[in-house]
């Protein structure tokens, strides 16, 4: 059980992917050790594991909700006071369509923020260990491990040349 | 394209983060200066609402007027954010990159203010609520879906929710790296709005993506706002010069048009009072009004189309209404105004690569727009109502009254008030987007000539 | 700045790009490979070649004939001449718009329509077939004034022969610009043609290139009139859509008062150009075997510009459609009653399925998008669909008799107009022509630009970033 948390810095991009390296050389599962980086980097730019996200559900899943919801809410209140107005049908699809269709989209947008948010696992209320000068441009190797193997991580993150070593429990 | 200096992270945060770290000395005379003006206008605003609309220049039949009109102007300023953030993120244009954030904002505050201009309209403000809910379930009275006056709020908060959310999600790296460089109560509040935010490949990837996504989203709903907004006019056959069927697309490219041209009177301004010279440069002037000769042109053609199908019509009310708005007097003159200041000027000037690189000149021009195309809403929603017509017993034309001209320029303070607030917490060019740019550039040395070059990540 | 460090030498491109033949990634190819390759597909299978242009041509003459048959036969019945009306707005609409392709995303800067550019621009060369179809309808348009009486037109106070002279003016100018967007970017590929082809090939290319020999001053001067011939182009396309769809749609019917129309017109050309580029391109990876040109990357690009081109053909619809639902006044009913539900309605529900809804979600999936075959299929539903709304449009038009054109709105709907012999013929015919036209062009001169595919591999090399894969892409001003 991971109780660890040790952040390994570096200043260049170079040294922090061999740290990435050897860590996974070292035998410590890819899903237990990250990159932290203050700006976005190209996809497998650290030879890291590139994470699978499931995000495209959210937005299908909530234009589903929004498109029964407003089916349901144009129609229902249509039917409920029956008032012939300019001529129009009861039930004016062309009109309904113009507010279902606003309500789909609200709905995709909803689900499609709060998938991002989730898929990021947010909000993290366990960060673990972590440094203000990532955002400045240094980078951080991140590792979560048990007490019996922190040692030898932290052995491999200063054979790359981590230039500090940080810990949180 | 590439006019740039190299700035490092912890330069490029210091600059950035000078509004909120180190607020400069202008922010809050301004700031109260605005604030006054503001409260000022909720004053009379009040005093509208207690004495009624009596108090405007609105009759009998001119019943739409100049709140109308800047509500539309409004929701048009809103169209920049989507514009600009969704569809050059699409495109990957590298040039929206200071851009983007500033434009996602305009777009939310103008929202806001354009919902309080129905809401002031109404007269008694407080049965607005009895027309959105159901009044009591035993009489079942809901809204009338079928009228464009519900469909304009639901477009309209759609848009206004989805936009919060984007800028929001958008916002998330910048908020965690505030919670870096601040101690204290603003580390505190940071903290929570960061929601840990860490920087890992997994949150860059779904920022990444997400972005993507909800600019793929967001972009129908962007087209369908102003349509919906236009449809308030478009689908009524009792009023001249309004049952166009051009009426969606023309407001919606009138929309990006005045849109993009507030994002550079932005710009410019963000320049100018931040000293982000680095930042924002005269190559992204260049761009933007590239992209905005095109739109004006597609604009003009629109407004062609809409004249000479009027004329088209061959009836005598249309042709009427035409010889009013075009020949006849105060018209003629807006006419003229909106013409000049909406196309001819500032496109005119656009054709020149100096103009386009000069800030001052791009301000100047971006603030005409402006005008004339809040002269264009003024010119399509008034001389329709006000003519004279079978049974319509007064036909006195509109002059607005000073209530509404407060309300205007409280308008616009209110929206300037509310970006230099945002202003004073969050960053208003995305850190992570220019450091990203920093990340992707180099060069390609062909011959004897290094050329810049864009990195792209492989399929 | 870490990427310098980051990024290892170019002379080491080759390693990091992606095989050839695959569809993913960027390949590397050598300019000399480049110009043989491409220079050969114009020699390239003669026997299919001359196969395939005999049919083509067998079925233009069946046009011609069924042209000449209606002209002898119908020349005095006005609402039969919808058929080819729509045949001409359908050439119109797919070889107006397809040229588009090789303008704005040019004007933008994009990489990915370099291999596409020749093949949308020499699409605008099908207007001698729009003209030569145009012709017949000259004579059956009906006059603008009747007994002193003008109908609604735009040409206001102009002669009757206004809009004859008008149209044929601006599809002659439409061609006139789009030959020039297409010869001014050949340019320096028939100087290849002249270099490296041999016999009637390498003369034309010797009589065309006019001396190019790639200076400075010859690359920036074509540049130039790229720039000048694309954006004049786009501005005579409008026109032309504009004057074709009011004075052989709009005018036709009484009443029908539609600003929109002109721009929905010039829309679905858009939509109509892409997916003929699309289908052009599939066709030339297939048979010419051009995999290491035309890869995934032009398809996914060209599969999203379909999908939203879609997407603004029904917007386009509903802008005009909820204007005339909602207004319910006399000629409103009657533009619903003719158009939507009306005589030609079994025109316009499959014409919309196709056109819209199909394409819409058959090309939201990503899975589609991001495939070869994916956006090709697509592309010959909305060319279904969009043929089917022309169609719809033109035939409903030109079936209203012509004692009711001057009335002042639609009274009596026309029953529907069921094409004969001659229209199917019509219709085939030219199709078939604007397809021969085509074939014969791309035996003359490469499918793909020779010289944009060099300048793409000059200003774009594969390298490795840290531990990960890019491709390094210059972007000069």
């Amino acid at each position: 059980m991971a109780d660890r948390s040790i952040l390994g810095l570096f200043q260049e991009a170079e040294p922090a992917a061999d740290a990435m390296d050897g860590l996974a050389k070292a035998g410590f599962e890819p899903g237990s050790f990250d990159v932290l980086t203050g700006t976005p980097y190209p996809e497998g730019a650290f030879g890291e594991h590139v994470p699978q996200h499931r995000l495209f559900r959210f937005p299908a899943f909530g234009a589903i909700i929004g498109f029964t919801t407003s089916i349901l809410i144009t129609a229902g209140t249509q039917m409920a006071f029956p008032m012939v107005t300019g001529g129009k049908p009861i039930l004016s699809l062309f009109a309904m369509i113009i507010i279902m269709y606003e309500m789909t989209m609200l709905a995709a947008v909803i689900a499609t923020v709060i998938g991002i948010i989730f898929e990021s696992r947010l909000p993290n209320l366990n960060p673990g260990a972590y440094d203000e000068r990532i955002t400045e441009g240094w980078i951080g190797v991140v590792i979560s491990v048990d007490s019996t193997r922190s040692q030898e991580a932290e052995s491999v993150l200063k054979g790359a040349g981590a230039l500090e070593i940080k810990h949180a429990s | 394209m590439q006019q740039r200096r190299v700035i490092d992270q912890i330069e490029t945060n210091r600059i950035l983060l000078n509004g909120q770290l180190n607020t400069p000395k202008w922010w809050l005379p301004t700031v109260l200066g605005l604030g006054f003006i503001v409260i000022i206008g909720f004053v009379i605003i009040g005093f509208m609402v207690n004495r009624g609309l009596g108090v405007t220049g609105l009759s009998r039949p001119v019943y739409w007027g100049l709140f109308i009109t800047t509500f539309v102007f409004w929701v048009g300023i809103s169209h920049a954010g989507i514009m600009i953030s969704a569809i050059l993120r699409l495109t990957q244009a590298e040039w929206r990159r200071p851009v983007t954030r500033a434009a996602e904002l305009l777009t939310v505050f103008s929202l806001l203010t354009a919902l309080i201009f129905p809401l002031v309209h109404a007269g008694r403000p407080w049965r607005i609520a009895y027309w959105i809910l159901p009044y009591d379930f035993a009489r079942g009275i809901f809204p009338n879906i079928r009228s464009p006056l519900i469909m304009d709020p639901v477009a309209i908060s759609t848009y206004l929710t989805g936009s919060t959310l984007f800028l929001y999600v958008a916002l998330l790296p910048d908020l965690g790296n505030l919670r870096d460089r601040t101690k204290g109560w603003q580390k505190a509040l940071y903290t929570i709005l960061a929601l840990g935010w860490r920087g890992n490949p997994r949150q860059w990837q779904l920022q990444t993506v997400g972005g993507i996504l909800l600019s793929a989203l967001m972009l129908p709903i962007f087209v369908s706002v102003h349509s919906i907004v236009s449809w308030d006019f478009a689908v009524t056959p009792a009023v001249e010069g309004w049952h166009s069927t051009i009426f969606a697309p023309y407001f919606v490219i009138g929309a990006v048009h005045s849109g993009v041209s507030a994002v550079v009177t932005m710009m410019a301004l963000m320049r100018w009072l931040w000293k982000w010279d680095d930042f924002i440069r005269p190559e992204h002037f260049d761009a933007l009004a590239r992209l905005l000769i095109v739109v004006a042109t597609a604009w003009l053609g629109f407004t062609f189309l809409e004249l000479i199908f009027a004329v088209y019509s061959l009836d005598a009310p249309e042709i009427a209404l035409r010889e009013l708005q075009i020949f006849a007097w105060p018209w003629n003159i807006m006419f003229i105004v909106f013409l000049f200041t909406g196309y001819i000027i500032p496109v005119g000037m656009w054709l020149f690569k100096s103009v386009r690189s000069n800030i001052a000149l791009m301000f100047w021009t971006s603030l005409f727009v402006n005008i004339g195309m809040w002269l264009e809403r003024f010119m399509i929603i008034v001389p329709g109502l006000s003519r004279r017509t079978p049974f319509v017993y007064t036909w006195d034309s509109y002059r607005p009254s000073m209530v509404e001209w407060s309300i205007l320029v409280w308008s616009v303070a209110w929206v300037t008030f509310l970006m230099l607030l945002f202003s004073r917490f969050f960053p208003l060019i995305p850190l992570f987007e220019q450091k990203e740019s920093q990340v992707f550039v180099d060069s390609i040395k062909i011959g004897r000539v290094n050329v810049p070059a864009i990195l792209r990540e492989q399929e | 700045m870490a990427t310098s460090s980051a990024i290892a030498g170019h002379s080491a491109a080759e390693e990091h790009a992606a095989p050839h033949n695959s569809d993913k990634g960027h390949v590397v190819l050598r300019p000399e490979e480049i110009t043989s390759t491409l220079v050969a597909t114009t020699s390239a299978g003669a026997s299919k070649f001359k196969r395939w242009a005999l049919i083509l041509a067998l079925l233009t003459v069946v046009g011609i004939v069924g042209l000449v048959l209606k002209l002898i036969q119908d020349i005095d019945h006005q609402e039969r001449w919808g058929y080819l009306a729509a045949t001409i707005g359908f050439l119109l609409t797919v070889g107006g718009g397809a040229p588009l392709i090789a303008v704005a995303p040019v004007l933008a800067k994009s990489n990915w329509v370099r291999p596409l550019t020749r093949l949308s621009a020499a699409f605008s060369l099908i207007g001698i077939v729009t003209i030569l179809f145009t012709i017949p309808m000259l004579f059956v348009l009906p006059p603008l004034v009747v007994d002193g009486a003008r109908r609604r037109t735009i040409w206001f106070e102009s002669p009757d022969y206004t809009p004859h002279m008008f149209i044929m003016l601006g599809l002659a100018t439409l061609l006139l610009a789009g030959f020039g967007l297409f010869y001014s970017s050949a340019l320096p590929d028939f100087a290849a043609m002249r270099d490296h082809s041999t016999g009637w090939r390498q003369r034309l290319g010797k009589t065309m290139a006019r001396g190019w020999v790639g200076t400075t001053v010859q690359w920036r001067t074509l540049r130039m009139r790229i720039g000048m011939f694309g954006t004049f182009y786009f501005l005579v396309l409008i026109y032309v859509h504009f004057l074709y769809s009011t004075d052989f749609a709009i005018s036709m019917v009484p009443g029908w008062r539609d600003a929109i129309f002109p721009m929905y017109h010039s829309m679905s050309s858009i939509q109509a150009g892409v997916a003929i580029a699309i289908l052009t391109a599939w066709a030339a990876r297939r048979y010419l075997g051009l995999q290491d040109y035309l890869r995934l990357d032009q398809f996914w690009s060209l599969g999203r510009l379909l999908f939203a081109s879609s997407l603004l053909w029904v917007y386009f619809f509903f802008s005009a459609f909820i204007v005339f639902w909602y207004g319910r006044g006399e000629a409103d009913k009657a533009w619903v009653d003719m158009f939507i539900r009306g005589p030609m309605i079994w025109a316009f529900l499959p014409g919309m399925f196709m056109a819209f809804l199909v394409p819409w979600w058959w090309l939201v999936w990503n899975r589609v998008r991001t495939s070869v075959n994916g956006p090709a299929i697509g592309a010959v539903i909305v060319l279904f669909g969009l043929l089917l709304d022309r169609i719809k449009i033109y035939v409903s038009s030109w079936a209203v008799p012509p004692d009711q054109i001057h009335d002042k709105y639609l009274m009596e709907i026309p029953r529907t107009v069921w094409p004969n012999a001659f229209d199917y013929m019509i219709i085939v015919g030219g199709i078939s022509a604007s397809a021969l036209v085509m074939l014969l062009v791309f035996r003359a001169i490469p499918v793909i630009s020779i010289w944009q595919a060099q300048e793409y591999q000059l200003l774009s090399k594969p390298v490795k970033f840290i531990r990960g894969h890019g491709v390094l892409v210059a972007k000069p001003d």
